[in-house]
């Protein structure tokens, strides 16, 4: 059952100025429920810019992006954003952690708007530290912490709202090969929860790997090919 | 209301973040609104003190000049005045200014006879005869009358006189009495060397107070070269003076002020890369434009309310606890207020609302507006900056 659905969708940055760019020219996919999908191509090739449009980050210029069955591109900033908080967990590149924040109150943080009390925040929290095996650095500031151990912060962070799509973007750009290894550990733990992950990446041990579903090649912002294991 | 307190929680761990340079700011913005208080503060006080000096003052004063200069009057002008329809009394004063060399202080010697009603002693009477005197607090302090119960002071023919000190006057006015002392009418005149049959002035009382200016008139002509002082042309004089007074001090932290518009300006006009990269990073994790907007009015109404609360109690302690030490000499004057007095506290509550509209209400207009232009762009955008 199709899942988001992508259709005609281009992403042109500075319209109109001399220094206009095309970062996405009429890209047509299609994601299915608790699938893992890997965006792959050269750096430049527009993977992060649609990564960003099929999590509500930003508008296209033109298309549509339907998510679970709702064109959420006309949708209102007010909307968007509460699909984002619903439907959506990113795990940046750089992490985007607020470094001087601890575990506990990063992974929180998206938890704060919404009219919950602490307890209920920490009810919600420590059971994801402790599935991503992080609980006994959780009154630890982030910038004490390793790469490693801050990208499970970012992860534990994207799954704190329950969301249907995990969104990663170059997630193992900063990792070595072993901590490469304890993300596709967490990313199949999250698979057979159900999950539908996106992931942008250049890393062929990522995109290779066999809980990949579909790859999709991208190049200079045109969609080169879509392949499916 | 707990997702008002949940971004306050998180405001408040925002600003810690970013110490060095809150610091900076509320330091700032506490000295400039310090400065403006405390000379709102202070101006307003002695307004106060002498609007309480001026309930006690007859409803016409009435001197002689010559040359454009006080000079004494002669006592047989209050037959005539007295005799002018509508006045009830005329009341010779006798009174001077003293400096006293030993301490390098003026005094006012007034006669217990002009001596205004608002006078009251906190202990003891007035003088009887000319060997007695009342002395105000301060009078009374500097030079331990209140223990010795003696005051010696040098008159016009350089002899000490020596007075026992019959009284120390209380006053809600510590202005009015502070560096008093009352003498009899007669020691008065003595201790000056006044001519016989002339005082300093006149206190005339008049029964209906709409005609105390048709009363003036009638003196003038009567007595050209004399000059009625009506209550009311003392009450805006003074309060002239300390607008005057005021209004020179306000311009001169007028450079205050604009430091700390350019502070706000500087705010409002752009916000860093980190504060864009976090606001970025808050809309991508689910918080909408309104929860990122009340963060930052929260911070703003932190940072500002804490530097208007630090800046009034500094200003008030300043003003009242310290007599105003910084800004006193020129705000108060130069002769009359000798010896130090201690300023009754009081507070204009339309000055310090006008003080938190001026500063409290800009620099959260200043934190919020930026914000608002960052946070309604898409989270992307912010992120790429």
């Amino acid at each position: 059952m199709t899942f988001i659905q992508v259709e005609d969708l281009s992403k042109i940055y500075n319209s109109g100025q001399a220094d206009e760019v095309t970062a996405l020219a009429d890209i047509s996919l299609s994601l299915e429920r608790g699938e893992v999908a890997v965006l792959t191509g050269p750096s430049g090739s527009g993977k992060t810019s649609l990564l960003s449009l099929i999590g509500c980050m930003g508008r296209p210029t033109q298309g549509r992006v339907v998510i679970a069955g709702k064109d959420v591109v006309k949708l209102p900033e007010r909307f968007l954003t509460e699909v984002r908080r619903k439907r959506f967990g990113f795990i940046f590149q750089q992490f985007n952690l607020i470094r001087e924040l601890t575990v506990l109150d990063n992974i929180l943080l998206p938890l704060y708007p919404l009219a919950i009390g602490m307890a209920e925040m920490k009810t919600k929290g420590l059971p994801i530290l402790e599935k991503l095996k992080i609980i006994d650095k959780k009154n630890l500031k982030v910038k004490k912490l390793s790469g490693g151990e801050q990208q499970r912060v970012a992860i534990a962070r994207a799954l704190i709202n329950e969301p249907d799509v995990i969104i990663a973007d170059e997630p193992t750009a900063h990792l070595d090969r072993k901590l490469a290894q304890e993300f596709l550990d967490i990313l199949t733990i999250l698979r057979a929860e159900g999950k539908t992950v996106v992931i942008a990446t250049h890393d062929p041990f990522i995109s290779e790997h066999e809980l990949v579903g579909k790859t999709v090649f991208m190049r200079d912002g045109h969609l080169e090919r879509i392949e499916e294991q | 209301m707990i997702k008002h307190l949940k971004i306050i929680e998180y405001a408040l761990s925002s600003l810690l973040r970013r110490k060095s340079k809150i610091i900076a700011i509320v330091f700032a913005y506490s000295f400039t609104v310090a400065t403006l208080a405390s000379v709102l503060f202070l101006t307003h006080a002695l307004k106060t003190e002498a609007n309480f000096v001026l309930q006690g003052v007859p409803d016409l004063i009435v001197q002689k000049v010559m040359g454009g200069r006080h000079e004494l009057i002669p006592l047989e002008y209050a037959q005539k005045i007295k005799a002018i329809h509508g006045v009830s009394e005329v009341k010779p004063r006798f009174w001077g200014y003293h400096f006293d060399a030993l301490i390098e202080v003026n005094y006012t010697l007034m006669g217990a006879g002009g001596a205004t009603k608002e006078l009251r002693l906190l202990d003891g009477r007035l003088p009887e005869n000319e060997f007695e005197c009342a002395v105000g607090a301060g009078v009374a302090a500097l030079r331990g009358s209140d223990y010795s119960g003696e005051l010696i002071l040098v008159n016009s023919r350089n002899t000490g006189q020596l007075f026992e000190v019959t009284g120390i006057f209380e006053s809600d006015s510590n202005l009015l009495t502070n560096d008093l002392v009352v003498l009899t009418d007669k020691a008065v005149v003595d201790f000056f060397g006044f001519p016989e049959g002339k005082a300093t002035d006149f206190a005339v009382t008049v029964r209906n107070s709409n005609e105390v200016q048709t009363v003036a008139v009638k003196i003038k002509k009567m007595f050209p070269d004399t000059r009625p002082i009506t209550k009311s042309e003392l009450t805006r004089t003074y309060d002239m003076v300390f607008n005057w007074r005021s209004g020179m001090m306000l311009t001169v932290f007028c450079a205050a002020i604009i430091a700390l518009c350019i502070m706000a300006w500087d705010k409002a006009t752009g916000i860093s890369a980190e504060e864009k990269q976090e606001i970025g990073i808050l809309k991508a994790i689910g918080w909408d434009t309104g929860d990122v907007l009340v963060l930052k009015f929260w911070e703003g109404v932190i940072v500002s309310l804490s530097s208007f609360m630090t800046g009034l109690v500094l200003s008030y302690i300043h003003v009242f606890y310290f007599d105003a030490f910084i800004l006193s000499t020129i705000l108060k004057g130069w002769s009359v207020l000798f010896p130090d007095f201690q300023l009754i506290p009081s507070v204009n509550v339309l000055h310090v609302l006008a003080m938190f509209f001026l500063t409290v209400v800009p620099y959260i207009a200043s934190t919020v507006i930026p914000t608002w232009k960052t946070a309604v762009a898409d989270p992307e955008s912010v992120m790429r900056g």
